[in-house]
């Protein structure tokens, strides 16, 4: 019987059998980049939006505080939008013709929604709460990036499972004082900028922001009554007083209050304080963290 | 589709002799087998006694015949390229992104409102037979649960199974939602301007002419404007009625103390309890209902220091309450007065009616029974049926006042409702007037005659004679599509208005959220004939507790404040005004003689109405979660039936199924052949409420409507009826056998002898329910001298047949850290009374399937209540037992799943992810508990507005071709856990509810940390009486079950 294939075709079906591989790996390969890219996780990209609101004006410009408008970071799982009427606290007196502005007065006017588009949308089987990380340490850039320098809202991260999971695995990498959530720039502390930490209270039931005090400045010199300043909730909350660890000097002024006989520790690495911090602030551990019911229910 | 049909109905069309034969074979089968069992004989159907070949076949697949099957009418062709084409889409769809999701933020926002965080309101649900008190959880104003209210002195936080389905009825898209004139749209004020035109007319006749019709009126502030409308109009005339009334117990009363009372029973201190046909424990339908249960179950808690209570029932329909009961005996509606009047008389409070002859284990009972009562004068209780005749409730008022229980057992008040009436005979007057032409104007308010008067009175012709007839309801029902103003009700969540609990206590009805469809309540209609027509309710409400709540009074800061200001905030956020119980009358009954006590003919077939466990009267028919409840006992869902004793069945000559003809004087109705386990023979119980001609998309159409042949004269209960086959056949949706398994005969087939000798093949019927109750305890109980002898009787077989912990394949995990939930059910607690099935369904946004779905075993509830019948056919005890997910430590379906969709948590839950679920069900396979459900299909309703409204935003709503199950409600869990560990503290004991827990009226359902040694559910597992289901597969379940204890009578042994 005559060959029906020619002996070149041995070659041939090599070569296809590697190209099919290749194929293979490629698509896979194709499809891993494709299904974290931009495209599908929209990091970086910027919504059409009713009103182009500029955080970096806002934040960085004016220093409005995050929770003047995201009133319920704390308290609740949602951050919350403002209303209309938040933003009418100023722009019923300034820009009050900006055409910019429009959509906002027109809603003022007619009692009708903004519609904005939602930047960061997690998928609706994910149950993600605002207020327990804020409450643990978490600061808003942490997940949002540097919001304060964005004119249009962009979202900053993934916002995908293993970015979650990430971060559930090794909370200690961003784990950052709770006087210190807010603040946009945080960088956690290297050898140039310490930290100094000082846990002030251990009983069951203390919120966390009174667990510890940390300051960037150094307690041990003249930086004790700045460090007084860095307190989360004021020298005067009450808890210090029941401490009763104040100097006696100048009693009855700021200075007074500062609890400078604590003993404080000196932090210049993010891993350490970290560490530190989960441990003070009742860090629940990987296990849990990573457990399927705490994002699906 | 076709082929379904033939199999469902299959042989049940055959009418011929030989399926005569069959239920009576039926019966020596099962009956054979019976006898050839030892010890506790547990079954669930006869046709798993009988081991037929139609219980074999719906075995033999996981699922009842069919379900895997696809149900819609296409070939196989069309199905292959539907197929092809979404798997393709399927493909594509994994690869959409998501789509933009807007933000609506509110303009201004509601100063108090933190959205996110759900807010709790006080309000009450209000029912003929006493308000519930609640707290209503509110997600951004939307009432999203409904709760009891966990202060209220009456119900401490319990629930019922129709309070947690009205949520559903207030997001109803087939509400009513306009005005309607003659079938045209017209607007409230067309209304108002006709109403009130009429009223100018009719002041100078005082109202002459101007009637209302209203149900049973519950508010004291609608009594009060009524009150006050008819001095200003003293000629109108205002009827109640409703189908379901309390017109023995007022026509008893009436006789016996000369005015209406209402009868409070106080079964904390009653040692041994009467039922005279009082179905007390199964549902709201019983007034007091959550009080009486709550009371008895804590008689029943064996704890130290109480004493365990005795229950007897006399029943003419089986019941929860019966099965609860150590003695049941069951009687013929027709011999209940008799019946009682003898119990009376044996006790010196009256005399026995002569000519009735009791069988010879009727007067053992009776015997027995007044001996007990007796010994135990003072302590005991005697308590009539809402649906008993008058004869009983008599019989009842006269032996508690012989036995001295007046004041200790049995209290009486004023009655909780403000009006109280005889509703039958008020109805028949209306009927005259309206006959006689006396009627301009018929409002009516909030009932549905038209359906549900009695027949004879022909409602509907005579409706015809009254010149404008007016109605306001919640939906264009068979009354609304006919009158000629339908004006559009609020539901009781949208309204204001005023209740009171069955203990007398008044709550504010207050209003969750604006009208969805901006309604109007009784309360305005009424108003209009007042000197202030605009009044509002929430202002009506005020003017009538003004002097209760009233004065001055001084608040924190020591501002005094005249008027009701802080009491009436106060009393809004309590849920109830204080101090407004009842006290207790001191009434001595004058006449307690009963005028005639008929002897009933043996021979007669009886027919018997109830108020249906799931829909009431006829009311909740729209509502999916109630039309799919399985009913207690019979497990049977969208449909009533003519159930029967299974003897009369095979008397008639009938099969399940078949549908018969009942006539009553002339008229007749239809109803599908159903057993019903412990019915007394020559004796049919139809449920009310079905056959619905308007009620929406869910209520119009299923089952049999029994109206029809229920007349004025007789509304409890007819004699005589005539049965006739009619060759038809009428396949019900009953969930009994879905979760049974079958693992004896696999175990025969592929040679696992061991266990197929343990499964002595001639002998045992091979289900899980029922041999495996029996052999592997999946009920334990024991009588109290039993237990007393050996307190751990529920374990001594588990000790046994249970392997060594280290006896697996799996990894020992180490579960001694942290929180480790667990769920705890008292069995001699749980009365079966589906209020924890319906709660889950709100709590948990679980899909309703409808009729078909549930036959081929695709319901979804996520816990169930299984029924164990054990002993004999006709006299058999029953057991309730509440399934849900086990939560097993070593659990099979973790096993067994491809994807890692439902995995272990370091606290102890079984966790189910639902988006990596890809429908395998290989877990549900693999479950020997048979916990978990399928969305076979898109069963949840992705569409209807106002059903997204109404769900709990904090758990996933399933789609198709997800698995789900119990979860212990995770989203109270981590709710709970955040708010704690925000605090910086441990979950406290209590703080986490389940909310089956939660609406459980008996509190049978403890829920906590196993971990904290003080736990209520550690101490309660802790209990020599705490066992596992199937312990010996060694799945070691976090829920487990207290066996159940009952204290017989011994002298009534023998017959028990």
């Amino acid at each position: 019987m005559a060959q029906i294939f020619d002996r070149s075709s041995n070659s041939l079906t090599r070569f296809s059998l590697v190209l099919y591989g290749v194929i293979l790996i490629g698509l896979g390969v194709t499809l891993n980049y494709l299904q974290r890219s931009p495209w599908v996780t929209r990091q970086g990209q910027r919504a059409p939006q009713p009103v182009p609101f500029s955080h970096k004006h806002h934040v960085q410009g004016l220093g409005l505080q995050c929770q003047y408008c995201h009133t319920s970071v704390e308290k609740s799982s949602y951050a919350g939008i403002p209303p209309t009427k938040t933003c009418m606290n100023c722009h019923a007196q300034i820009w009050t013709n900006a055409e910019l502005l429009a959509p906002v007065r027109n809603s003022w006017a007619t009692n009708q929604s903004i519609v904005w588009t939602k930047v960061h949308d997690l998928p609706d089987y994910v149950y993600f709460n605002h207020s327990i990380h804020v409450n643990k340490g978490i600061g808003c850039s942490s997940c949002h990036g540097r919001i304060d320098n964005m004119p249009l809202t962009y979202q900053a991260s993934t916002l995908q499972m293993e970015w979650c999971l990430n971060c559930h695995r090794n909370p200690a990498e961003n784990l950052r004082p709770t006087s210190q959530i807010y603040q946009m720039a945080w960088k956690g502390p290297s050898t140039l900028h310490p930290v100094w930490c000082a846990n002030s209270a251990t009983t069951p039931g203390t919120p966390t922001a009174q667990l510890v005090n940390c300051t960037t400045h150094d307690p041990d010199n003249e930086g004790a009554e700045l460090a007084a300043l860095d307190m989360p909730n004021g020298p005067q909350s009450p808890r210090f007083n029941d401490m009763k660890i104040w100097s006696s000097s100048g009693e009855g002024s700021i200075h007074a209050q500062v609890p400078i006989n604590q003993h404080y520790v000196k932090f210049t690495d993010q891993r350490d304080l970290g560490k530190y911090l989960l441990v003070q602030y009742h860090i629940r551990p990987p296990r849990q963290l990573t457990s399927c019911d705490t994002c699906h229910r | 589709m076709e082929n379904e049909h033939e199999t469902v109905t299959g042989d049940r069309k055959d009418t011929s002799p030989k399926a005569v034969s069959k239920t009576a074979q039926l019966i020596e089968t099962a009956q054979a087998r019976l006898a050839g069992m030892t010890g506790k004989r547990y079954w669930q159907t006869v046709d798993e006694l009988a081991d037929t070949p139609d219980f074999q076949d719906a075995l033999r697949r996981e699922f009842p015949q069919h379900a895997s099957e696809w149900v819609d009418s296409v070939s196989r062709r069309g199905f292959m390229k539907l197929m092809g084409a979404s798997i393709a889409l399927a493909g594509l769809t994994g690869c959409t992104k998501q789509p933009d999701e807007p933000i609506y933020p509110y303009v201004k926002q509601p100063e108090d409102l933190v959205l996110g965080k759900p807010v709790y309101f006080a309000t009450a649900h209000p029912f003929p037979m006493g308000a519930v008190p609640l707290l209503v959880k509110s997600e951004a104003y939307r009432p999203i649960k409904i709760e009891g209210n966990p202060e209220h002195p009456m119900n401490r936080g319990t629930t019922d199974a129709y309070t947690q389905g009205t949520l559903l009825g207030m997001y109803d898209p087939d509400r009513s939602q306009r005005v309607l004139y003659r079938g045209d749209t017209r607007d409230y004020v067309n209304f108002v301007a006709d109403f009130t035109a009429m009223l100018r007319d009719k002041s100078s006749g005082g109202g002459q002419g101007l009637y209302f019709l209203s149900s049973t009126v519950v508010s004291p502030t609608l009594a009060a404007q009524w009150k006050a409308a008819s001095a200003k109009y003293p000629n109108a005339k205002w009827i109640q009625y409703e189908p379901v009334n309390r017109d023995s117990a007022r026509r008893a009363s009436k006789q016996a103390f000369g005015d209406y009372v209402d009868a409070q029973y106080r079964l904390d201190q009653a040692d041994v309890i009467l039922s005279l046909d009082a179905d007390f424990l199964s549902g709201l339908w019983y007034p007091g209902f959550l009080k009486l249960a709550a009371d008895y179950a804590t008689r029943r808690s064996m704890n130290p220091g109480v004493e365990m209570n005795r229950l007897y029932s006399v029943e003419s329909t089986p019941s929860t309450t019966g099965f609860k009961a150590e003695h049941r005996l069951r009687m013929r509606a027709s011999q209940m007065e008799g019946f009682a009047a003898a119990i009376a008389a044996a006790l010196g409070a009256g005399s026995a009616p002569s000519g009735a002859a009791w069988t010879e284990e009727q007067t053992a009972y009776l015997n027995a029974v007044a001996k007990d009562l007796k010994t135990n004068a003072g302590k005991c209780v005697v308590i009539p049926g809402e649906q008993a005749g008058t004869g009983v409730h008599l019989a009842a008022i006269a032996i508690n006042q012989a036995l001295g229980n007046v004041g200790k057992t049995v209290v009486y008040t004023e009655t909780v409702n403000p009006m109280p009436t005889v509703q039958i005979d008020e109805m028949k007057q209306l009927i005259g007037d309206l006959n006689a032409g006396k009627v301009d104007w018929l409002v009516i308010l909030d009932t549905n005659p038209v359906y549900d008067a009695p027949a004879d009175l022909s409602f509907e012709k005579a409706m015809g004679h009254a010149k404008t007839v007016a109605h306001l309801g919640l939906y264009v029902d068979e009354t609304g599509s006919i009158a000629d103003w339908h004006i559009n009700g609020t539901h009781y969540l949208e309204t204001w208005s005023d209740v009171r609990a069955y203990d007398g206590t008044v709550s504010v009805v207050q209003p969750m959220i604006n009208p969805l469809y901006g309604g109007k309540s009784a309360h305005n209609i009424v108003q209009m004939m007042l000197a202030d027509p605009d009044m509002s309710p929430n202002a009506a409400v005020q003017q009538t507790w003004n002097s209760v709540l009233g004065g001055k009074s001084v608040d924190q800061n020591g501002d005094i404040h005249n008027g009701l200001d802080p009491q009436w905030r106060k009393a809004l956020h309590d849920g109830w005004i204080a101090n407004t119980a009842f006290a207790p009358r001191t009434m001595s009954a004058k006449s307690t003689a009963l005028a005639s006590v008929a002897v009933p003919d043996p021979s007669a077939m009886e027919v018997i109405f109830r108020p249906d466990p799931t829909i009431y009267d006829g009311r909740y028919a729209n509502l999916g979660w109630m039309q799919e409840l399985p009913k207690p006992l019979t497990n049977l869902s969208w449909d009533n039936a003519a159930l029967m004793s299974i003897q009369t069945l095979a008397k008639l000559n009938l099969v399940e199924s078949d549908v018969i003809e009942i006539g009553y004087q002339g008229r007749k109705i239809k109803a599908s052949a159903m057993v019903m386990y412990g019915h007394p023979d020559q004796s049919i119980t139809i449920h009310l409420g079905y056959g619905r001609r308007n009620s929406g998309r869910v209520g119009t159409g299923p089952g049999f409507d029994a109206y029809p042949i229920r007349l004025a004269d007789s509304p409890l209960f007819i004699s005589g009826v005539t049965v006739k086959k009619t060759g038809e056949s009428y396949a019900c949706a009953s969930t009994k056998s879905h979760y049974i398994d079958h693992r004896d005969l696999f175990a025969r087939k592929y040679g696992f002898e061991e266990e197929a000798e343990e499964a002595k093949p001639d002998t045992a019927p091979h289900s899980l329910e029922g041999r495996e109750a029996e052999q592997r305890g999946i009920i334990r109980v024991a009588t109290l001298a039993e237990y007393k002898q050996n307190p751990g009787f529920a374990t001594d077989l588990e000790d046994e047949t249970a392997p060594p912990r280290s006896t697996t394949l799996f990894p020992e995990w180490d579960y001694s850290k942290g929180y480790q939930w667990a769920l705890s059910i008292d069995l001699n607690s749980c009365v079966g009374c589906n209020a924890c099935v319906v709660a889950c369904y709100a709590e948990n946004n679980i899909a309703v399937v409808g009729k078909h779905q549930v036959q081929v075993g695709r319901d979804m509830q996520w816990i169930r209540i299984d029924t164990y019948f054990e002993g004999d056919l006709d006299k058999p005890k029953a057991y309730f037992q509440p399934m849900t997910c086990q939560q097993c430590e070593n659990a099979p379906c973790e096993q067994v799943c491809p994807v890692g969709a439902t995995v272990h948590t370091p606290e102890g839950l079984n966790a189910m992810i639902y988006n990596r679920c890809v429908g395998t069900r290989y877990c549900s396979n693999n479950c020997p508990y048979k916990v978990r459900r399928f969305n076979w299909l898109l069963f949840s309703d992705y569409t209807t507005e106002s059903y997204k409204l109404m769900r709990n935003p904090d758990v996933t709503v399933r789609s198709r071709g997800v698995m789900e199950k119990c979860t212990y409600c995770v989203q109270r869990i981590s709710a709970v856990k955040i708010r704690a560990d925000k605090e910086n503290r441990a979950v406290q004991d209590g703080e986490i509810v389940t909310a089956c827990q939660q609406a459980c009226p008996t509190q049978a359902i403890t829920f906590g940390n196993i971990n904290d040694k003080n736990s209520r559910v550690s101490k309660i597992k802790a209990q020599e009486r705490n066992y596992t289901v199937l312990a010996d597969l060694n799945t070691r379940p976090r829920t487990s079950y207290i066996a159940g204890v009952v204290n017989p009578n011994p002298e009534l042994m023998e017959n028990a």
